[in-house]
């Protein structure tokens, strides 16, 4: 499903991103990249997302080699990924069904589709009744809920969530991670990079461990060790 | 057929949702319209009264009384030719002596010795204008021949020489002044359209960085922006418009005064609504998506 091959990240002489990696996330794995800030994890995402390119190496997403698509594709790349940001990224100006039902208008989905399925998605995660309120209206839990449920609704093989519960407390961060859990036992590969280890502990799944861009252990019930 | 509509409700919702940032966009683009307007009018005026100014001046050759109408006929010819010549006019003698008498008929000392005379001592006039005031020379020098200085008794340009280059040399200058002012124009207004444009996408940076990582095309990003500045062209056009033809009503009363062929302002802009209005919006239209073009070029790089 996913497949790095010496994948380095240079972005000057003294800032290396990643160093190396070598990498088979298979379909329907749950794994966790761990490791402080500033060791290359937020990096991995931005390769995976065709957000910046690899220095060197190579990266094979699904049928896409992320590592040489040509900028006009990235658009159609994205569309198949669901990425879940820190930050929430969602669009301030537009509503809760509009943040969610932009991902699948982008894509050219038919307005119907569009009508039925957003509602559907938005009561999963538990915000059908909040869908005409705009993102300034919510909790940041609810607000990554958002973010879930757009990154969602296009129903993507792959959910890459960069420190999604970075801007959560504790109980909103259980709420997100049940949630990104149940999205996994439907089949849905999830790739979470966080720093949180109580989240790791319980999850007990694929744990990839980064040390200064390089990939330190990879354990297939692993817990979080730095 | 999706795409498009909902390239235009995005565009829509954003006119509607970003109404200050909007508003302002269109207020911008309404001043530059309005200052390129106040100078396109100064200059349609400054052409209109220099033109008034050169009609007024033209060439009289007095012919002597002995002329025939051969050669009258033949002068005429000759001229005829001449492209810098507008038009010609023939005063015949009776004409003149009856135009000399009209002048003097208070004085009948004048009129005395005029009738002392038993006949007609004044020769016909030719009173020729030309395209600019420029060709009064090329006229002096095609009548200067000897065949014909045996005929013309005097020329009535000579005298107006002076003045003529420099009503020349006025016009030159403010065509120049003119033109440097609409290029310093253009220049200014290309400026404000490109900063209020980019200052209107570097408050949506995020938004658009947002859609692009959602998997918007770059054509889906730039559409809504592409509307938007059909509307804001569209908006300052009609408006500056509007308010032009308010200013003109009050104006236009003034200008009648000092225009006596009629001349008016609103008549000028009825007659070339098209062409003012569609350049205008082309160029509003133009400068709005390379600014928006340009701006946004960074942002879609995510």
């Amino acid at each position: 499903m996913i497949k790095l091959e010496g994948v380095t990240k240079i972005y000057s002489t003294d800032s290396i991103g990643l160093r190396n990696i070598n990498l088979h996330i298979k379909a329907g794995e749950f794994v966790s990249i761990v490791g402080q800030s500033g060791t290359g994890k937020t990096t991995l995402v931005r390769l995976l997302i065709a957000e910046e390119r690899p220095t060197k190496g190579k990266i094979v997403i699904g049928d896409w080699d992320v590592t040489e698509i040509p900028s006009g594709e990235i658009p159609y790349l994205r569309r198949q990924i669901g990425v879940i940001f820190q930050d929430f990224k969602l669009l301030p100006k537009k509503t809760v069904y509009e943040n969610v039902s932009f991902a699948l208008e982008v894509a050219g989905e038919k307005s119907e589709h569009i009508k039925k399925i957003v509602p559907q998605v938005l009561d999963v995660v538990g915000l059908g009744e909040k869908m005409w309120r705009y993102p300034k209206q919510l909790s940041g839990g609810e607000q990554q809920r958002v973010a879930i449920a757009r990154s969602l609704v296009h129903r993507p093989k792959i959910i890459i969530a960069d420190e999604p519960t970075g801007n959560l407390d504790s109980l909103n961060t259980v709420e997100i991670i049940e949630i990104l859990k149940k999205i996994n036992e439907f089949g849905t590969t999830i790739l979470l990079a966080t720093h949180n280890r109580e989240i790791v502990n319980e999850l007990r799944r694929r744990v990839i461990t980064l040390r200064g861009g390089e990939i330190v252990s990879d354990e297939e019930s692993g817990k979080y060790r730095l | 057929m999706h795409s498009i509509y909902r390239i235009i409700k995005f565009s829509l919702q954003d006119l509607g949702r970003n109404f200050g940032l909007s508003t302002m966009t269109v207020f911008i683009l309404i001043l530059m319209l309005l200052s390129v307007n106040v100078l396109w009018g100064v200059d349609i005026l400054t052409k209109q009264a220099t033109s008034l100014v050169k009609e007024q001046i033209n060439i009289s050759l007095y012919f002597k009384a002995e002329t025939t109408d051969k050669n009258l006929e033949e002068v005429q010819k000759y001229l005829s030719v001449l492209p810098e010549i507008t038009e010609m006019n023939l005063v015949t003698r009776d004409q003149v002596l009856d135009s000399f008498k009209n002048r003097h008929k208070l004085s009948s000392e004048v009129l005395s010795a005029l009738e002392e005379l038993k006949e007609n001592p004044f020769g016909p006039t030719l009173i020729i204008k030309t395209r600019e005031p420029q060709d009064y020379k090329k006229i002096l020098q095609a009548v200067d021949v000897p065949e014909y200085d045996a005929l013309i008794e005097t020329k009535s340009f000579e005298g107006n020489e002076e003045g003529i280059e420099k009503i020349q040399n006025i016009t030159n200058r403010i065509e120049k002044i003119g033109f440097g002012l609409s290029a310093l124009f253009a220049i200014i207004s290309f400026l404000i359209i490109f900063n209020t444009i980019r200052v209107s996408i570097y408050t949506q940076r995020i938004e658009i960085s947002i859609k692009r990582l959602v998997g918007a095309s770059s054509w889906f990003i730039r559409g809504p922006y592409m509307v938007e500045a059909f509307i804001f062209a569209l908006l300052s056009v009609s408006i500056t418009f509007g308010l032009i033809y308010l200013a003109l009503h009050f104006l236009d009363p003034y200008l009648s005064i000092v225009f006596s062929n009629g001349f008016t302002l609103t008549n000028y802009y009825n007659s070339h609504i098209i062409l003012l209005t569609g350049i205008q919006f082309v160029s509003v239209l133009l400068l709005t998506f390379i600014s928006s073009g340009l701006a946004m070029r960074k942002q879609l790089k995510v």
